[in-house]
């Protein structure tokens, strides 16, 4: 328990993590006030999966700050040494960090998801689609499997600006999981293509039907499988 | 311990063993082995690269030896029931995020070991550094890091100090400190190991010796033992390392 209360309040104190909340709670609330003219029953739920931007920073700087150098003149130190003389154990290490993570995305994903709702309602009045919970629910699990995916995968380089800019990208300007969907229907089974199926009815012209449910089970395979690779080559390198 | 422990024992024997590391094909530890005592300040010694780092990063559970074993009183650092209390490891530059104050840094450290937080004010005012506490460490002097550094080795007030090169970068006034920090820290029945490539910031500094040099243990003992005939530390690490850090 003392190694989650340390890395909650590494988060709390680290610029970028205020900045990823930040992100989270303007960016799909944002979108969703551009497209308040435009009535559907995925209104609210769309821009919800494309703002994960916020939890994916969270997720990529919990573990990137751990690598980040410090400069030559500084000594070239990292935090992760640090923290492993603190919490000598890596697994209990990495559990605590991927726990910290998981419980500022939770409550992130709640706020973020209150926010754009309301606006949808507040803009579309009746012609808002009605709230589900079920639908609600893939929300937030979806932004907390996007942050521990994101976490995992830092672990796995070490560095925080490939997965920043790579999953960033990936959620805003080109979905590169996206446009693979047109060349084998196996992409829909990315883990954020399948996950937004958990809320998001219909994603344009797709030809593959994957259920709520499955694309709950597909995203936590890929989570789960990711977190145990992370966890596999974070126990066995050195730091 | 199969010893009595004379009063106030506080523990703290670092005992390395038979260390080989390899490192892409190549033997950087070739079965380092050496004691460092309580009460006293052990020395380190080696030019750069041959070994100072990468045994200490062992001995903290941070790198893994392919065979050979370093222990805290006996028990492998990262078995260790509480390190934090155990073990204080200073190692390069600050260990701090650059863009968390020093006192943030010191209270998550702090948390992670369940110490009360008014140890960081105490540990800040050790160093030095409390009218800088509420600075990014980013703006930080490579002095002022080291001290930042040297600060979150003693919150948990621990038995064994280990510290990777603590001079480096530091000012006259800086290296005085440390050096009359440590002699301190030995009188009061505490072990202190720490590298270092500069022989003569050292020889005023510690009882015990050991030279590394290749990844090998060349002498060992006390510095009366392994300065022997030579005129000083300086001139015996010469002989001892063939000149090897030139």
């Amino acid at each position: 328990m003392r190694a989650v209360r340390a890395e909650l309040a590494k988060l709390g104190t680290l610029p970028s993590v205020w900045l990823a909340g930040a992100l989270a709670l303007v960016v799909p609330a944002g979108i969703a006030l551009l497209n308040s003219r435009v009535p559907g029953p995925d209104r609210g739920y769309q821009e919800l999966g494309f703002g994960v931007m916020g939890v994916i920073v969270l997720g990529v700087v919990a573990v990137s700050s751990e690598y980040l150098t410090e400069g030559a003149d500084a000594g070239g130190g990292r935090q992760l040494a640090t923290s492993l003389t603190a919490v000598p154990s890596r697994v209990r290490f990495l559990a605590a960090k991927a726990a910290a993570v998981v419980l500022v995305a939770v409550p992130l994903a709640f706020a973020a998801t209150a926010a754009t709702m309301g606006i949808v309602h507040v803009t579309l009045a009746e012609r808002a689609a009605a709230l589900d919970a079920g639908r609600l629910a893939g929300v937030v699990c979806y932004w907390t499997y996007t942050a521990l995916l994101a976490f995992a995968i830092t672990v796995l380089l070490r560095h925080g600006i490939v997965p920043l800019t790579v999953l960033l990208v990936n959620t805003s300007v080109v979905s590169v999981t996206f446009l693979l969907t047109k060349v084998t229907p196996l992409a829909y089974y990315f883990p954020d293509m399948a996950g937004m199926r958990m809320f998001v009815g219909e994603i344009a012209d797709d030809r593959v039907v994957i259920s709520p449910l499955l694309g709950l089970l597909v995203m936590s395979a890929w989570v789960a499988g990711l977190l145990a690779l992370a966890g596999a080559v974070f126990t066995r390198r050195d730091a | 311990m199969w010893f009595r422990r004379p009063a106030g024992w506080l523990g703290g024997v670092i005992t390395i063993d038979g260390l080989v590391k390899r490192r892409g094909g190549k033997e950087i530890l070739a079965g380092v082995g050496f004691e460092a005592r309580p009460g006293r300040v052990t020395g380190f010694l080696g030019p750069n690269g041959a070994g100072k780092s990468s045994t200490l990063r062992i001995l903290l559970g941070l790198d893994r030896a392919h065979s050979g074993t370093a222990l805290v009183d006996g028990v492998p650092y990262t078995r260790l029931a509480d390190p934090v209390r155990t073990v204080g490891a200073v190692l390069d530059g600050s260990g701090a995020h650059r863009s968390r104050t020093g006192r943030a840094h010191l209270r998550w450290v702090a948390r992670s070991a369940a110490l009360p937080l008014s140890r960081v004010d105490e540990v800040l005012a050790l160093v030095g550094l409390t009218d800088a506490a509420a600075k990014r460490v980013g703006g930080y002097s490579l002095g002022m890091g080291r001290r930042l550094a040297l600060a979150t080795a003693l919150l948990g007030d621990p038995s064994v100090l280990v510290l990777d090169e603590p001079l480096n970068g530091l000012d006259p006034e800086g290296i005085r400190f440390v050096r009359t920090f440590l002699r301190e820290r030995a009188r009061s029945g505490r072990t202190v190991l720490l590298s270092s490539h500069l022989m003569g910031e050292l020889a005023e500094t510690v009882d015990d010796v050991v030279v590394i040099d290749r990844g090998r243990i060349v002498a060992s003992g006390t510095l009366a033992e392994v300065t022997g005939e030579h005129r000083n530390l300086e001139d015996a690490f010469f002989a001892l390392t063939s000149g090897s850090g030139r």
